[in-house]
């Protein structure tokens, strides 16, 4: 009839696994933070899909189309492109913002074409407008390209090789503020994961610290004869546990949604498949039993459950401050960054994510550093169990 | 077997126990009697090892509680003054938490629950969760799972405190049971009949102190009053300042 303390963390991390999985509250927790991160991202590449798609469709209001019905018919053949009434003042519907885009074609169009000298035609656009920026661009390009085509056929009409005219032949590598953004959400990734972590480990690091006091439960738990560290072991354990289930049920709902991203669309060439989805995992698991010995011995300090979930949410907002900074790209990768929790996990989910190699030694220490910092957490955790004013002060 | 000496414990200015002696010999109801603020629960609390004494010194069973909480802890079962139960788990979940971190497992565990649900006419409620039991229910629960593990020295604070008649009875049948089995138990009281009703010593206090300990019929004998109730009050001095017509 002896019981041992790891015998008897055993006992405590199953009361408190089955206390969690009754409690209706937590559960819900669980699905909704794992399904945030992955809803949210999705949410936001596809709108970013959506207005890089909305720019290919393009409707181009033409003032003058009768002056050149040549480059009208070409234009009308380009994928995508409908043709549309100019409005009667294109500037003033363009700096209105009734117009995105107005192609204004004078009447000497025709003249200067058929005498093969520069015709004019006028763009009118708005440089300020953020929106309009990608449509303006792409009429640019079809004009740009019109041009090409016509000045290929006059030099061949003349005996001698388009090729002549080409000075530059320019590739296009588009790193244009679309694309930008769509990295920037990507950078919200690590912190997503991360947040998971947290969540998945508040009921129980509340439930059996701030919630045992609020119940007066403490004082017939601490007589039985296990030692204080026994228990809050146990604790711990539990917590740890229902911590990386969410990190798991995150980090394969954003991978199984990542499958199914119109990421081509973005012109992302990033990948997340399974190498990706498990050094994700083993970089942010360790760190899972120091968020709870921390949550656990914040909300030791609370009398109730609402207490010690005002302190946890201070603590969430803490957690968040070096993925901000790294998303924002005010943070420049130093080595020390690797070693110091949190941030050294956003930096190695960035390398990860980024497709840069890294050190598996790096990966051990990390691990290590979390784990032996968790101990002492946890340690001082038991300690606040001897306190009186814990046990009694309710 | 609890012996206790000398023990002093301060919270602040208050000297909430002040020199307490008594010992709670086995096979014998003890009780600790005295009107609320008396010291009562926190010498209790001293005694079940969750407080430390300023001063004194406490024996369970022969082993040093201030030194050696953790061994007393092996031979104390102890039901504090709050219940504190887990909402979403039920009855007998409760005892067999508490058996099983007292080492108590299997079939051993099971035969003892089912025997103490069946004790405290629990049956009907054993797999029920404890969110929406009566306050009897909860005391009984709390009972039950403070001596799955059959403890030798069972101490209780207000055991029957707003009970109803029937709970107060079950209560009351456990506490002479384990009497009757040789077991210490020690159980504090602001309710004279329910000491009288249960004790073989009483154990008067007031302001922290200890005013008299004895028998029932000692207590009588050394007041002077017939009415145990009467040498209660006389004892823990209540009449001074309630200013109460003389006997």
């Amino acid at each position: 009839m002896k019981s041992t303390p790891a015998s008897q963390a055993l006992v405590v991390i199953r009361k408190e696994l089955r206390d969690w999985s009754r409690d209706r509250r937590s559960i819900i927790t669980v699905i909704i933070s794992s399904l945030l991160a992955p809803g949210l991202i999705f949410f936001l590449f596809n709108s970013q899909a959506n207005r890089q798609r909305s720019a290919e469709d393009v409707t181009i209001p033409v003032v003058g189309a009768a002056n050149a019905p040549a480059l009208i018919d070409w234009l009308r053949q380009q994928a995508g492109v409908t043709i549309g009434d100019g409005p009667a003042d294109a500037e003033e519907a363009v700096r209105s913002r009734r117009e995105d885009v107005v192609l204004v074609i004078p009447d000497t169009f025709a003249k200067n074409f058929r005498a093969s000298k520069p015709a004019q035609i006028r763009l009118v656009a708005d440089g300020s407008s953020q929106n309009s920026r990608p449509k303006v661009r792409r009429v640019t390009n079809l004009l740009q390209r019109y041009n090409g085509e016509i000045a290929s056929l006059r030099l061949i009409s003349r005996g001698l090789s388009p090729a002549v005219a080409s000075v530059l032949n320019i590739e296009d590598v588009e790193v244009s503020s679309s694309q930008q953004r769509a990295a920037q959400i990507l950078g919200f990734i690590p912190l997503f994961v991360m947040i998971s972590a947290f969540t998945g480990a508040m009921a129980i690091a509340t439930d059996s610290t701030a919630g045992e006091r609020e119940r007066g439960s403490f004082e017939a738990l601490l007589v039985n004869p296990a030692p204080r560290i026994a228990i809050a072991a146990g604790k711990w354990l539990a917590g740890t546990l229902t911590a990386m289930l969410t990190v798991l049920i995150t980090a394969g709902l954003l991978f199984t949604m990542f499958k199914q991203l119109p990421l081509q669309d973005l012109g992302i060439r990033f990948r997340l498949g399974q190498p990706e989805l498990i050094r994700t995992l083993v970089v942010v698991l360790p760190l899972a039993p120091l968020i709870v010995a921390i949550q656990m011995y914040v909300a030791t300090f609370a009398k109730s459950f609402k207490e010690a979930q005002s302190y946890l949410s201070l603590l969430m907002v803490a957690q968040m401050v070096p993925g901000m900074m790294a998303t924002m790209n005010t943070l420049s990768t130093k080595a020390w960054m690797y070693y110091v929790p949190w941030l050294g996990q956003q930096t190695l989910l960035t390398d990860v994510l980024g497709s840069k190699p890294i050190n598996p030694m790096t990966l051990v220490i990390v691990g290590v550093i979390n784990i032996t910092l968790a101990a002492v957490v946890l340690r001082a955790v038991a300690g606040l169990l001897h306190r009186e004013r814990i046990i009694f002060g309710r | 077997m609890i012996r206790v000496d000398n023990l002093h414990k301060h919270f602040g200015d208050v000297h909430a126990v002040n020199d307490v002696t008594f010992s709670a010999p086995d096979g014998q109801v003890t009780g600790l009697l005295g009107p609320n603020g008396a010291g009562k629960t926190t010498t209790l609390r001293m005694l079940y090892t969750l407080m430390r004494p300023d001063q004194g010194k406490i024996f369970v069973d022969g082993i040093d509680a201030v030194a050696d909480p953790q061994g007393a802890r092996f031979a104390l079962g102890v039901l504090p003054d709050q219940s504190g139960l887990y909402p979403r788990l039920t009855a007998r979940e409760h005892i067999e938490y508490f058996g099983e971190l007292q080492g108590v497992t299997g079939a051993d565990l099971r035969s003892r629950t089912d025997h103490l649900l069946t004790m405290l006419d629990m049956t009907a409620i054993a797999d029920r969760r404890v969110a929406g039991f009566s306050h009897g229910e909860r005391t009984k629960t709390a009972l039950a799972r403070a001596i799955v593990h059959n403890p030798k020295n069972v101490l209780l604070d207000e055991p029957t405190n707003g009970l109803d008649v029937m709970s107060t009875r079950a209560v009351r049948e456990i506490i002479r049971r384990l009497r009757d089995e040789g077991h210490t138990v020690l159980f504090s009281s602001h309710v004279m009949q329910e000491v009288s009703a249960l004790c073989d010593t009483i154990v008067v206090m007031a302001r922290g102190q200890i005013v008299a300990a004895g028998s029932p019929d000692d207590l009588r004998r050394k007041t002077g009053h017939e009415n145990l109730e009467d040498a209660f009050v006389a004892l823990s001095g209540l009449e001074a300042e309630a200013e109460t017509s003389p006997p």
